[in-house]
């Protein structure tokens, strides 16, 4: 974070809930509030004041997407593609089964890096059509894997930092792996 | 503004507050203005809602004005009100002067 740059992590909160109409417009208030602010008292104080306005402001975006229905297609498109993850979740664990057959062991090594390249593709296609649906699948993922730990799907006996890796790692990937690419930058007019 | 309705309290004062602006003005400015005036801290998001709000009802229109990189590349909103919302304040002030009107002595007694 430099000396004029707003919290990163608060830039991102908003980039993703705010509403297409309005985010460039909101960032930018926020930014150029932000650098007087910065240079009238101190960058702590003037982050304060940005992560405060960035918070207190999510429950009138995410009212104001439900009133104009963004929010319903949002979760739309977050549905279909949590289909399609789940698709290509299973067809790679067949597959795999099929070529290899692997061992207990093998499984444990590879079940986290088919879920976690189904999250990071999913996320992608998320972030590519709907920026915000990327919010609701990672939700979706959370809950999933929450449940599957609750209802002890996975036999195989694994240490508790495994499931709390699918756990964080899952939604993390489907968030984060839109914006390493680049992608969310771009998708302002898609939306 | 059709009969009976009336515009909520955020509503109008940012009505008022892009009347004191001359009518055209950004969401942060607005947001300054109120808090100037009235002490009251609202969030940004609160406030572009509202605006978001007023511009479907016809009260308001924006334009997207030039991007600067004290903004971060990033244009501004610019909002104005319009004759339907010059009458929805009218209508406001109206209803609250009618229903305030005569009250003055009553206030001491509550």
């Amino acid at each position: 974070m430099s000396r004029s740059s707003p919290p990163t992590c608060a830039c991102w909160l908003l980039e993703t809930i705010v509403p297409t109409p309005y985010r460039e417009a909101i960032l930018g208030d926020l930014i150029e509030e932000y650098t007087i602010r910065a240079e009238s008292t101190s960058r702590s104080t003037a982050s304060r004041w940005f992560w405060s306005q960035a918070c207190r402001s999510v429950p009138s975006m995410i009212w104001s997407s439900l009133r104009s229905g963004n929010c319903f297609t949002s979760m739309s498109v977050a549905v279909g593609v949590y289909v399609f993850m789940a698709t290509l979740k299973l067809a790679a664990d067949w597959m795999i089964t099929k070529a290899v057959s692997p061992d207990q062991t093998t499984r444990v090594i590879v079940a986290p890096i088919v879920f976690l390249t189904a999250a990071a593709i999913g996320g992608c296609i998320a972030g590519r059509i709907r920026r915000g649906a990327t919010i609701f699948l990672a939700s979706m993922v959370t809950i999933t894997v929450a449940v599957s730990i609750y209802l002890k799907v996975c036999t195989i006996p694994v240490p508790w930092w495994y499931e709390l890796g699918f756990l964080t790692l899952g939604p993390l990937a489907v968030i984060v792996t839109p914006t390493l690419f680049g992608r969310l930058k771009q998708q302002g007019p898609v939306t | 503004m059709k009969r009976g309705e009336l515009l909520g309290s955020l509503e109008h004062i940012i009505l008022l507050a892009l009347v004191r602006l001359d009518g055209n003005a950004h969401g942060m400015i607005v947001r300054r203005e109120i808090d100037e005036r009235t002490g009251r801290n609202i969030s940004i998001g609160a406030v572009y809602a509202t605006l978001e709000r007023l511009e479907t009802k016809g009260y308001v229109s924006s334009f997207t004005g030039e991007p600067t990189p004290e903004r971060g590349g990033r244009a501004k909103r610019m909002f104005r009100v319009e004759a339907a919302g010059k009458r929805a304040l009218e209508v406001s002030e109206q209803t609250i002067r009618s229903m305030t009107a005569g009250l003055k002595d009553r206030w001491r007694t509550i």
